[in-house]
């Protein structure tokens, strides 16, 4: 009996059940029915084991793109691990960034180690992560993997939103009618989030050559597509319009007049009996939503000036102004806001208020200016809305705002050693922190207890070092 | 410090809440008698939350510890500590001679370092004094006899014990194959339990082992690949009991592997001290390392060497290392990559693998140079495997060491195939599916892995992107 035998006439026998199906060719392996089932069972098992394993019919072909970008340095691959592990966002935020800004990638090694860092922030990371973010979805749904700068008119569909908005957004600034010739032929294939997004970077040299298009998506399907397609048009009009939102306002701002030499206008928003007080930046930002600065202006007959001294009694008509003016980028007007409601940066946080309109490194770095100044006072806001501006400022404070909060009460408070609590606070404060400040903030960590300053000094070491390598 | 560096200080931690608690104890002002000795050990005091001080000792030749302190972490902070200290420097240890509490935990170890001491230890100038003072203790002939009469006793009942255990293995054997081993996988669990615990009390521990890490092994396997590897894996265990009551006619090296399968063990000193064992030595590399818990409760750690000398004997060696679960240890002391130069001692076998430590010349050490893997591609490594298997045939894992491979997807499976050939494809396990994806992007490695007969666990690849690593 050879191996075939085995194969073809035993283990059939052994698979259904010896006691049944035992025939003739079974009994002549041993000197009893008992042994001669053990013996075929001995035999035909190691018979199997000499079996090669099946070579499959086809193998997948995986292309990895090319990625231009560099390598981690090896010895900055386990810090990375160990920097990722547990840490905040804001801290994965900041390294992501910095990965995107020196041009590094993470070694492909470590890509499942950190496949939750690299999932969220994949187009930071270059188009090897792309890639790896993607290997598991159906080919159909694959885009493209590239970088910022590969995106051109004839591919920048096929890049992430994020990187598409970069692209139109640049575009739009060397050729306005171009940008916009492309984003109406996209436009009927874009999703909401898409539209809110792309939508959002004619904001940059509008003109009447955009009118129609504008006008044409004014009854869109999403309610934030429409709210901004009638912002970008009133800004195009100057006029107020027919804006059912704005008479909505209209009827809660109360208008009165006070002093007794000279009269000055008093604004007062009158919330609804109904919205408690925890609800109320929501309903705010809710009410104000579809409403422009120039609007109200118009409604009112004051200058913008005027309006906020009108209101400089209401801190939630002042909060109500200052969402209007950052999201028109009048970051004197929110200046002028935040003297006066200098909580208005947490009130944002606590909304987890997020821009629908894009913003670039300078708007941004001024919108930073407008709403924090630690060298008046710094409001004793709770981590997330530290966590918030991180994520809203897209990277570093400016240098002199940062140094301001590192020499603040509400955070010098912070390194007392009796002070207890987790690193979270210090991770986005170094997270935050720019590149000149980070001997400053090494030094003031030094008083605080070992798990507390960790992650956010290994995070200073890994950018100091990433920065570091030409 | 030659021995422990920061990197294999992060790499012995458990988890990095212990990395913490250890950072705060690295200042000497909490350590006293922080000392250095022979042998590679160092060792002190540390003053934690108990009334006397916890007493650490750390062998910086192969990174092993010792801690009084109650803590289940392992190593402890206190152990992190003390060779946190030694690696950083900045902390001076006074040379001295090991006091007894040490003494007595390198005693224990009979590792490289231990040897060392022993060796120290023997060599005492000659005096009539302690000639006199060392007379060795006078035995007594007939307990002597009496005890080895008992031990002889014992052997023979133990012997009974598994033949009966046996004939109940090959009744049980027959019942599952008169039942039809199609349907064997879905009452696996429970059924091997049963035979495995009868092995147990019939003194069949390694057997007993077998079947209880028999259900998992077929449940690990696609569903249509479940019946022939019943009728393979019940096979052998007939196999195993044939050959156990035909020792006699086998060779020396054959008999104790299957002593060693049905459970019979060599203890470390007898291994050590017996002069016909096969010794060699060499500089090894760590190639791979796996840390398993056993279904008895015992976390497994496998230390994986390959001699980089091209010489005679064995060219690769596993250490086993066996520490209860409880204990909360997850990694083994050595790392993939590491080099040492050390004379290991083969437990005797048909295919020598398993080995000890009989003297390690030079600590375990971080090694960034490749591992001279041998020019062999995957299915010459697969040809030494089937010759393995003709001679052992319950061979459990193999080592192949190779080049010229690559990774390649086939549906959700990776297997690990020649570069320039489809001659054999061996799948990989699924729990490294994604852990070997990125190396699907190498067109050629060099590695090493283990093939259990099903499925391959890759341990190290070499490639243009540098070292990937299977822990």
């Amino acid at each position: 009996m050879n191996a075939n035998d085995l194969r073809s006439r035993v283990l059939p026998v052994l698979l259904c059940g010896a006691r049944r199906e035992a025939g003739e060719e079974l009994l002549v392996l041993g000197s009893s029915r008992e042994r001669s089932v053990l013996n075929a069972l001995s035999l035909a098992g190691q018979s199997l084991r000499f079996e090669r394993p099946a070579v499959p019919s086809g193998f997948a072909v995986e292309r990895w793109p090319r990625d231009e970008r560099r390598i981690v340095p090896d010895s900055l691959r386990r810090p990375i691990l160990r920097l990722l592990d547990r840490s905040t966002d804001d801290t994965a935020r900041s390294l992501a960034l910095a990965f995107e800004s020196r041009k590094f990638r993470p070694h492909p090694f470590d890509l499942p180690m950190l496949d939750g860092f690299v999932r969220r922030y994949a187009d930071h990371l270059g188009v090897t992560a792309q890639f790896w973010v993607q290997r598991a979805i159906p080919a159909e749904q694959v885009r493209g993997y590239f970088e910022a700068d590969e995106l051109a008119a004839e591919n920048w569909t096929e890049g992430s939103l994020r990187l598409r908005v970069k692209f139109l957004r640049e575009l739009r600034k060397q050729d306005p009618e171009g940008a916009r010739r492309l984003l109406e032929q996209s436009w009927p294939g874009e999703n909401p989030d898409n539209r809110v997004q792309l939508l959002s970077t004619l904001q940059a040299g509008l003109s009447h050559e955009d009118k129609p298009f504008v006008e044409s998506i004014q009854k869109d399907r999403a309610p934030r597509v429409r709210a901004i397609a009638h912002r970008l048009l009133a800004a195009l009009s100057s006029s107020t319009g027919d804006n059912p939102a704005l008479a909505a306002c209209v009827e809660r701002i109360q208008r009165s007049k006070t002093g007794l030499l000279k009269k000055r206008n008093v604004l007062r928003l009158e919330l609804p009996a109904n919205v408690k007080k925890h609800e109320t930046n929501r309903w705010i930002q809710e009410q104000f939503t579809d409403v422009t600065l120039e609007q109200v202006e118009g409604a009112y007959e004051m200058s913008r000036r005027e309006l906020v001294e009108a209101a400089e009694k209401d801190n939630n008509l002042l909060f109500a102004l200052a969402l209007l003016a950052s999201r028109e980028n009048r970051f004197d007007l929110l200046d002028a806001i935040t003297d006066e409601a200098p909580d208005t940066w947490g009130r944002m946080s606590e909304l987890g208020w997020e821009e629908d309109l894009e913003k670039d490194r300078e708007e941004l770095d001024a919108r930073a200016a407008a709403l924090i100044k630690p060298r008046k006072w710094l409001p004793a806001v709770p981590f997330p809305a530290w966590s918030w501006l991180h994520r809203q400022n897209g990277g570093p404070l400016p240098a002199d705002i940062m140094r301001d909060i590192l020499a603040s009460t509400t955070w010098t408070e912070q390194l007392e050693a009796e002070k207890k609590g987790g690193s979270e606070l210090v991770q986005v404060i170094c997270a935050l922190c720019p590149p000149e400040l980070r001997g400053l903030i090494r030094t003031q960590l030094d008083a605080l207890e070992a798990d507390r300053k960790d992650k956010g000094r290994m995070l200073l070491d890994i950018l100091d070092e990433l920065e570091s390598l030409v | 410090m030659a021995g422990i560096s920061l990197d294999k200080i992060e790499a012995l931690a458990p988890d990095q809440a212990s990395l913490v608690a250890a950072r705060k104890l690295v200042r000497p002002g909490g350590w006293s008698g922080l000392s250095s000795g022979d042998a590679a050990l160092i060792w002190g005091e540390c003053q934690g939350s108990g009334s006397s001080p916890y007493r650490v000792i750390v062998s910086e030749s192969d990174a092993g510890y010792k801690c009084t302190c109650p803590s289940r972490k392992f190593p402890c902070k206190h152990s992190l500590a003390l060779m946190w200290m030694r690696a950083e420097g900045k902390v001076a240890f006074q040379s001295a001679s090991a006091p007894e509490w040490v003494q007595d935990w390198l005693r224990r170890r009979r590792t490289g370092a231990g040897a060392d001491s022993d060796k120290e230890d023997a060599p005492k100038p000659k005096s009539l004094a302690s000639a006199v003072a060392d007379k060795p203790e006078e035995i007594d002939p007939k307990s002597e006899a009496r005890a080895t009469a008992a031990r002889e006793r014992a052997r023979r009942e133990r012997e009974d014990a598994i033949l009966a255990g046996l004939d109940d293995l090959d009744t049980w054997l027959l019942d599952q194959a008169d039942a039809g081993l199609a349907g064997f996988a879905g009452h696996a669990g429970k059924s091997c339990r049963s035979i495995a615990q009868r092995l147990v009390d019939a003194k069949a521990p390694g057997l007993a082992t077998r079947l209880d890490a028999l259900p998992n092994r077929i449940y690990g396997l696609p569903e249509s690949a479940r019946p022939m590897a019943a009728v393979e894996q019940l096979g052998q265990l007939h196999l195993l009991a044939e050959a156990y009551r035909r020792q006699e006619s086998l060779s020396p090296e054959l008999r104790a592997d299957v002593r060693r399968e049905v459970g019979w063990t060599q203890s470390r000193d007898a291994l050590l001290t017996e002069e016909a064992t096969l010794t060699v030595s060499g500089t090894w590399r760590v190639v791979g390392t796996v840390s398993e818990v056993q279904p008895d409760k015992l976390r497994r750690f496998e230390t994986w060497l390959w001699r980089e000398e091209l010489a005679d004997g064995p060219q690769t060696a596993v250490l086993l290392d066996f520490i209860p679960v409880a204990a909360g240890q997850t990694r083994g002391a050595f790392r993939t990559g590491e080099r040492m130069q050390a004379a290991l001692v083969f437990y005797p076998s048909t295919r020598p693998l398993r080995a000890l430590i009989k003297e390690m010349m030079s600590p375990a050490q971080d090694c960034g140079i490749e591992v001279g893997l041998p020019d062999v591609d995957l299915l010459k490594a697969y040809e030494e495997y089937e010759l393995a298997l003709a001679a052992i045939p319950w061979l459990n894992n193999w080592p192949m060491g190779f080049s010229n491979a690559r990774i390649r997807r086939s549906g959700e499976r990776l297997f690990i195939c020649s570069a320039d050939s489809d001659a054999v494809a061996l799948p990989l396990m699924a729990n490294q599916t994604d852990a070997t994806s990125p190396l699907t992007a190498v067109d050629s490695f060099s590695g090493f892995a283990l093939w259990d007969g099903y499925a391959c666990r890759l341990c190290m690849a070499q490639t243009w992107f540098g070292r990937w690593v299977g822990e």
